[in-house]
């Protein structure tokens, strides 16, 4: 264990705001007790009132919060990518991630706060609209989730700093993602992936102008898990314009004109704006968001679009797909 | 169209310095009605035209407006009741002394988001109604005390609100002012409008048409 990572300015930096947003999640929580506990609406009293007005306060700092934790979460990805330079082995976010056994972990646990904030935000939403705070008590006892998980990703950022050392060699994102270390699931080969990939955006997109809440919600997972593998494993060589590379990270830096941010934030917004309707329905909310399915083909057929264009740009200019055809190279 | 129940408002609530500035305060107001508020100095009609207008959130009670429970609504929304259904004329009329008529009466319109078009058009037939119209392009600070009261009053009027809420009017106004109020409130009656007015002066009971008078000491009412 090394603590000399967390004098990193960056590092200190991350660490001191996530401090901050945890001690402010306390005293969210302290508050939600009490509204979950003794709120009724139809109520006059003067605790009742004073309760609506602890609901604004909380409400904000949850807001303030998710904002933050979703700004920083880019800076994450940029704090590893700045670290990779003095940890040995690393060329990038890749090889700071895989470092140590918490790295993966904090990195989906934080994808998945991310996710989860956006869909409070969603309920907070909808929630002013109705006028009469029909969904406080939904939005707060989900807003506990997302407390829970603040204070999980706290530890294991802690954990994760801490077990990072600038003695140990670390394996770096070509040896992570290679043709050899990667196995696509299920054992299927690219060309199957590949087919799976836009089949699924596809009927997501179908499903999204249908507006079937339930179809998107359970496809838009479905894409973003082969989106994955299709990024690493067959738009990144297109987009390194070399074969064996296939790290998700290092499209994020200058070298690629940071097209890495363009094709994930455009993959999570769309998912997002796919997901969010069937998880009102899910948690029992009868209010939607009308454009929210337009929004997500719009984002989804973005980043379909830019992941695309590469392969299309590279055959247009040398008249075939790479020749050690990672279509081939890997199929079983 | 405007219900308290159980109005209570306290402020520095569990604090030392603790004060009931209303209580108990039971009232219904009906469309159209005329409403004088009166009580000496203290007795809580300020705090009272403050709850029923809006501006403060009662400790306790329920206050209805147009069958819409407003106490229990998100600030965004009631800003936006308030713009469409509410006019309020302060006792210093808080008008922007550096600024002309036409532009103190724009800004009710540019929240309601109104046409450009029709803005121009809605001044100009306020500024008529009130007999201020020549004077629209005159900066407020050089206006007189009764050019500024009808410049307030066509500010509150200007979204064609139903309810008009006055904070005692003629505090500052002299004697032939005053009665030149009594007439204009005459008219914004005829138009359908419900006033309620804070007052301490005398001179409303030279008014025909008031349909109520409530009476407050420390706070609560003693005479309806």
């Amino acid at each position: 264990m090394s603590s000399d990572i967390f004098l990193f300015f960056e590092v200190m930096v991350f660490n001191t705001i996530e401090l901050i947003l945890l001690v402010l999640q306390f005293v969210v929580i302290y508050h939600t007790f009490f509204i979950l506990k003794y709120w009724d609406f139809n109520k006059t009293s003067d605790y009742q009132y004073t309760l609506e007005k602890k609901s604004y306060l909380i409400s904000l700092i949850i807001y303030f919060s998710i904002i933050v934790k979703i700004i920083i979460y880019p800076y994450f990805i940029f704090t590893l990518d700045t670290l990779s330079t003095i940890i040995p082995g690393a060329m990038c976010a890749a090889g700071v991630i895989s470092a140590n056994e918490y790295g993966e972990i904090l990195f989906v646990l934080k994808s998945s706060i991310v996710l989860f904030g956006f869909i409070w935000l969603a309920i907070n939403k909808l929630d002013i609209r109705s006028k009469r705070f029909l969904y406080i008590k939904k939005r707060l006892y989900f807003y506990i989730v997302i407390f829970l998980l603040f204070i999980i990703e706290f530890f294991l950022d802690i954990s994760f700093f801490l077990n990072l050392t600038t003695r140990d060699l670390v394996s770096c994102c070509s040896v992570i993602f290679s043709q050899d270390s990667g196995t696509l699931p299920f054992g299927i080969s690219t060309t199957v992936l590949l087919s799976l990939f836009y089949i699924s955006f596809t009927i997501l997109f179908i499903s999204n102008i249908k507006k079937y809440k339930y179809l998107s919600f359970i496809f838009s997972f479905i894409f973003l898990y082969l989106s994955y593998y299709s990024v690493i494993y067959f738009f990144a060589p297109y987009i390194y314009q070399l074969p064996t590379h296939h790290c998700p990270f290092c499209m994020m830096q200058s070298d690629y004109y940071f097209i890495g941010y363009f094709i994930f934030f455009s993959l999570f917004l769309g998912i997002f704006f796919s997901v969010v309707n069937g998880a009102m329905k899910l948690l029992k909310i009868d209010r939607y968001f009308n454009n929210s399915n337009l929004y997500s083909n719009i984002f989804l057929s973005i980043f379909t679009f830019i992941c695309t264009s590469y392969v299309v740009v590279y055959f247009i200019k040398n008249g075939v797909f790479y020749q050690s055809n990672p279509v081939l190279s890997f199929s079983q | 169209m405007i219900k308290l129940e159980d109005i209570y408002k306290i402020y520095n609530q569990n604090k030392t310095n603790q004060f009931s500035a209303i209580k108990d305060i039971n009232l219904t107001i009906l469309h159209n009605e005329l409403v004088l508020i009166k009580g000496v100095s203290g007795s809580g009609k300020s705090t009272l035209l403050s709850v029923m207008a809006t501006f403060i959130k009662p400790t306790s009670g329920k206050l209805q407006i147009l069958d819409e429970q407003v106490t229990k609504y998100p600030d965004i929304y009631l800003s936006q009741f308030r713009a469409k259904n509410i006019g309020f004329v302060f006792q210093s009329f808080n008008l922007f002394e550096n600024l002309s008529i036409y532009e103190n009466i724009l800004p009710p319109l540019i929240v309601s988001f109104s046409k450009q078009k029709s803005q121009k058009k809605r001044i100009d037939e306020t500024l008529k109604l009130l007999d201020i119209y020549d004077k629209k392009d005159q900066i407020v600070s050089t206006l007189s005390g009764g050019e500024k009261q009808r410049s307030a009053i066509a500010r509150a009027i200007i979204n064609d609100p139903d309810i008009l809420f006055f904070d005692e009017p003629t505090a500052n106004l002299d004697q032939k002012n005053s009665e030149n109020f009594l007439v204009i409130i005459k008219k914004l009656k005829s138009l359908g409008k419900t006033i309620i007015i804070s007052t301490h002066d005398t001179i409303f009971d030279k008014l025909d048409c008031i349909d109520k008078t409530i009476t407050l000491f420390k706070g609560r009412i003693v005479e309806q």
